[in-house]
C-alpha cells in the first residue's frame, strides 16, 4: 500500500494506492471538476431546437469571465435583483462589447471587478445569491 | 389450435413482456419508457419488425443456471420514419439491467450490418447498466464488435445515438463513435469512470449528474448535440433530425415543399446589424430569416456558443448552417468553436448537404489557455474540414471577416462556390486599429503629434479597406448584396450548385488534424 497526499484546489487529499502488479498507475489530479451544469433543464419543443430554459428557483451562482477582457460598464448594483439572463457587466473582448449575464435567478450579493479593470477567463466577476 | 402454434404465442408473449411488470412499473416511476415502447414512439405506427426475438445467451462461468433474459435484454429491428427505411435497437433497462454480454451484442451487430447493405440509418437508444460482467472477455467482444461496425459505417449511414439512462464505461465509445448523440434531461448520464472510481483515484466527489448528466454534455464537455426534458421530447426530435438527413452517403436529403416564396424579401436584415461595428446582435435573427418558415433547428445549442451549427431547409432542400455568434464571445473562433465546427462540417459532407457560413468573426481568440490547449491542431480541424468538403459551399460576410478566422469561415481560398458580402462587410488581413499601427508606423512616429497622426491614419485605414470591396475587386467576393436579398440569392446559388460535381485526389484517406 502506498500513501499518497493529493492536493486539489488546496485542499489536500490521502490517498492509498495498492499495488496489484505491474508499475503501480496514479493519476494526475486534474483540475476542478467541471463547473455545474446550467441548474435550469432546457425545456425543449420537439419540434425545433431546445427552447430557453424552464423556470429556475432562485439561488446562489457566479458570474464568471468567459473570456480575457475589460469590465466596461456596470449594468446592475448590489442589491439588485436580477433573472436569469439579464446582463449583469458588460465586458470589452475582441473589440467588442459584449453582455455578461446572469445564470440564475437572484440578487447581486456582490461585484467584485471595478468598472476598466482587466479579467481572465474564469474570474468571478460578481456573485449572486 | 395446433399446438405448436400455441407454443409460439406463448414464447413471443414471454419476450414481449420483458423483465416482467414490476421492473416495468420501476421503469415507469422513475420517468422512462421501455425499450418497446420507446421504439413504438420512433418509428412511424405498425412499422416496426422486430428480428431476433428468441435469441438467448449461451449461459457464463458463474450462474448454474442460465440467466433468464427475454429477448437477450435489447430490442432489435427495423421501420420507417415518414415512411423512410431506418434501423433500430433499443437496450432493455427491465432484462438483467439491459447488460450487455455476447449475444446482446450480436442482435445489435445485425442490425448494424444490414443498415450498411441496404443503406439506411442506425438509431440506437442506450440504457444499459454496461458491461454483463459474469460473461467476461465475451461482453468485451460484444463491444468491439459493435465499435468496429459503427466505425465503417461512419459516413456511409447516419447513426444516431439516443441516451435514454445510464451509458458507462466502454459503453460510451459507441455512441462517441456515432454522427449524433440525444439525451434525455436528468435521467441519462455519460462517463467512463463514474463518481465512485473519481473519487478513490483524485478524491474528487461529484455527483453523476454533474459528471456526466444531460446538460454537462451538451454545454460543458461537447459530447453530446441535443438535450430535451423528457424522452418523448428526446425521441421527436431524432424524427426532426432524420428529416434533414439522406438515408446513406449515395442519396441526397428529401425535398420537404414549402409555401414560403425563395424570392421573399428579408426586409429586417437591412436594418440589423448596428453601424458601430463594437456592438452585438443576434446572428440566430440572420439565420431565422433566411431559412424556410424561420424553421432552424439547432445542433448543440448550449456548447460553444460563439459558433452556431444546425440544419435547416431553402427551397425546401436541407442545407448545414454555421455561423459566427456576435453575441457571445465576440463571434471569435476558440478551441471549442472550431471543434464544433469541423465535426459539423465533416458531418455535412459525409451526408451531400451543402454548407451555408455566415461570417461575422473577429478572428482567433488569444490567450495562453488558448495556445497551451492547441488552438493552432483545433483551428487546423476547421481549415481542413471545410477544404476538404466537395459539398456546394455557400458564404455569407455579414460583417467582420478579419485575418486567419476570415480564411477559416469558408472563405474563397477553401473552396467557397459562392461568397456574398453584406455592404457592411470589413474583410482585411485584420482590424483597422492594428492594421494602421503597422502599416503606418513610419508616419505615426516620425508625426509631431503622433496621437492625432494615429486616429487619422486608423481612419484612413477603415476607409480604405475595411469594406467588402477590396476583396471584391479580387474576386475573393463574388457579389456584393443587399442583406434583404439573401434568402434569395443563397436560394438562387443552391440552385445553380445542384449539379456540382468535384473530386479530391484518390487516397486512402487524409490526415484529418484529430
Amino acid at each position: 500500500m502506498k500513501k499518497f497526499n493529493v492536493t486539489v484546489n488546496g485542499k489536500v487529499y490521502e490517498v492509498d494506492v495498492e499495488e496489484v502488479g505491474g508499475a503501480p498507475v496514479v493519476s494526475a489530479p486534474r483540475a476542478a471538476a467541471p463547473a455545474a451544469a446550467p441548474a435550469a433543464a432546457p425545456k425543449a419543443a420537439p419540434a425545433p431546437a431546445p427552447k430557453a430554459a424552464a423556470p429556475v428557483a432562485a439561488g446562489s451562482g457566479t458570474v464568471t469571465a468567459p473570456m480575457s477582457g475589460t469590465v466596461t460598464k456596470h449594468k446592475v448594483k448590489v442589491g439588485d435583483s436580477v433573472k436569469r439572463g439579464d446582463v449583469v457587466v458588460l465586458l470589452e473582448a475582441m473589440k467588442m462589447e459584449n453582455d455578461i449575464v446572469a445564470p440564475c435567478d437572484g440578487t447581486i450579493k456582490d461585484i467584485l471587478v471595478k468598472e476598466g479593470t482587466a479579467v481572465q477567463p474564469g474570474d468571478v466577476i460578481a456573485v449572486i445569491g | 389450435m395446433d399446438k405448436r402454434i400455441e407454443k409460439l404465442t406463448e414464447r413471443r408473449n414471454k419476450v414481449l413482456g420483458g423483465g416482467g411488470a414490476k421492473r416495468i412499473e420501476k421503469q415507469h416511476a422513475s420517468g422512462k419508457m421501455t425499450a418497446r415502447e420507446r421504439i413504438c414512439a420512433l418509428l412511424d405506427e405498425n412499422s416496426f419488425v422486430e428480428l431476433d426475438m428468441f435469441v438467448e445467451n449461451r449461459g457464463n462461468d458463474f450462474d448454474a443456471v442460465k440467466p433468464d433474459a427475454p429477448g437477450e435484454g435489447v430490442v432489435t429491428g427495423y421501420g420507417t420514419i415518414d415512411n423512410r427505411l431506418v434501423y433500430v435497437f433499443a437496450q432493455d433497462f427491465t432484462v438483467i439491467g439491459g447488460s450487455l454480454g455476447e449475444m446482446h451484442a450480436k442482435k445489435i451487430c445485425k442490425v448494424q450490418d444490414l443498415a450498411l447493405k441496404m443503406g439506411a440509418p442506425v438509431i440506437g437508444m442506450n440504457d444499459s447498466g454496461g458491461a454483463r460482467i459474469q460473461e467476461g472477455v465475451d461482453a468485451l467482444y460484444g463491444y468491439g464488435e459493435i465499435f468496429y461496425r459503427n466505425t465503417i459505417s461512419s459516413g456511409v449511414v447516419p447513426q444516431i445515438s439516443v441516451i435514454l439512462g445510464p451509458c458507462a464505461g466502454g459503453a460510451v465509445y459507441s455512441p462517441a463513435l456515432t454522427d449524433f448523440i440525444f439525451m434525455a434531461d436528468k435521467t441519462s448520464n455519460m462517463f467512463i469512470t463514474g463518481p465512485a472510481v473519481i473519487k478513490t483515484v483524485t478524491g474528487e466527489e461529484v455527483t453523476a449528474e454533474t459528471l456526466g448528466g444531460a446538460m454537462t454534455h451538451n454545454s460543458v464537455s461537447g459530447v453530446a448535440h441535443f438535450v430535451y426534458q423528457n424522452e418523448e421530447e428526446t425521441i421527436a426530435g431524432v424524427r426532426k433530425l432524420v428529416s434533414y438527413l439522406p438515408l446513406n452517403n449515395m442519396e441526397t436529403a428529401p425535398y420537404i415543399p414549402t409555401e414560403d416564396d425563395v424570392n421573399r424579401v428579408c426586409e429586417k436584415l437591412d436594418t440589423l446589424v448596428p453601424e458601430n461595428p463594437n456592438k452585438p446582435y443576434d446572428m440566430k435573427e440572420v439565420i431565422n430569416e433566411v431559412v424556410d418558415d424561420g424553421d432552424f433547428f439547432e445542433v448543440q445549442p448550449y456548447y460553444a456558443t460563439n459558433m452556431i451549427t444546425g440544419f435547416a431547409r431553402i427551397g425546401g432542400n436541407s442545407v448545414g448552417i454555421l455561423a459566427n455568434q456576435p453575441k457571445s464571445k465576440a463571434g471569435c473562433l476558440d478551441i471549442d468553436a472550431s471543434d464544433k465546427a469541423a465535426r459539423f462540417v465533416s458531418i455535412c459532407d459525409s451526408y451531400n448537404i451543402p454548407l451555408l457560413t455566415f461570417m461575422d468573426v473577429p478572428g482567433f481568440l488569444p490567450g495562453v489557455n488558448q495556445e497551451y490547449g492547441g488552438i493552432i491542431r483545433h483551428g487546423a480541424k476547421m481549415l481542413y474540414a471545410y477544404s476538404e468538403a466537395t459539398v456546394p459551399k455557400i458564404t455569407v460576410v455579414v460583417r467582420k471577416a478579419y485575418g486567419g478566422a476570415y480564411i477559416a469561415m469558408c472563405s474563397k481560398h477553401l473552396g467557397a462556390d459562392q461568397v456574398f458580402a453584406w455592404p457592411m462587410a470589413e474583410i482585411a488581413v485584420m482590424g483597422p486599429d492594428g492594421a494602421a499601427n503597422v502599416v503606418f508606423k513610419k508616419d505615426i512616429d516620425s508625426s509631431a503629434n503622433p496621437a492625432k497622426a494615429r486616429t487619422e491614419k486608423i481612419a484612413e485605414y477603415k476607409e480604405k479597406f475595411a469594406n467588402p470591396y477590396k476583396a471584391a475587386s479580387r474576386g475573393y467576393v463574388d457579389d456584393v448584396i443587399a442583406p434583404s436579398a439573401t434568402r434569395q440569392r443563397v436560394a438562387s446559388a443552391l440552385e445553380m450548385l445542384k449539379s456540382k460535381r468535384d473530386a479530391i485526389p484518390a487516397k486512402k484517406h487524409g490526415n484529418f488534424p484529430v
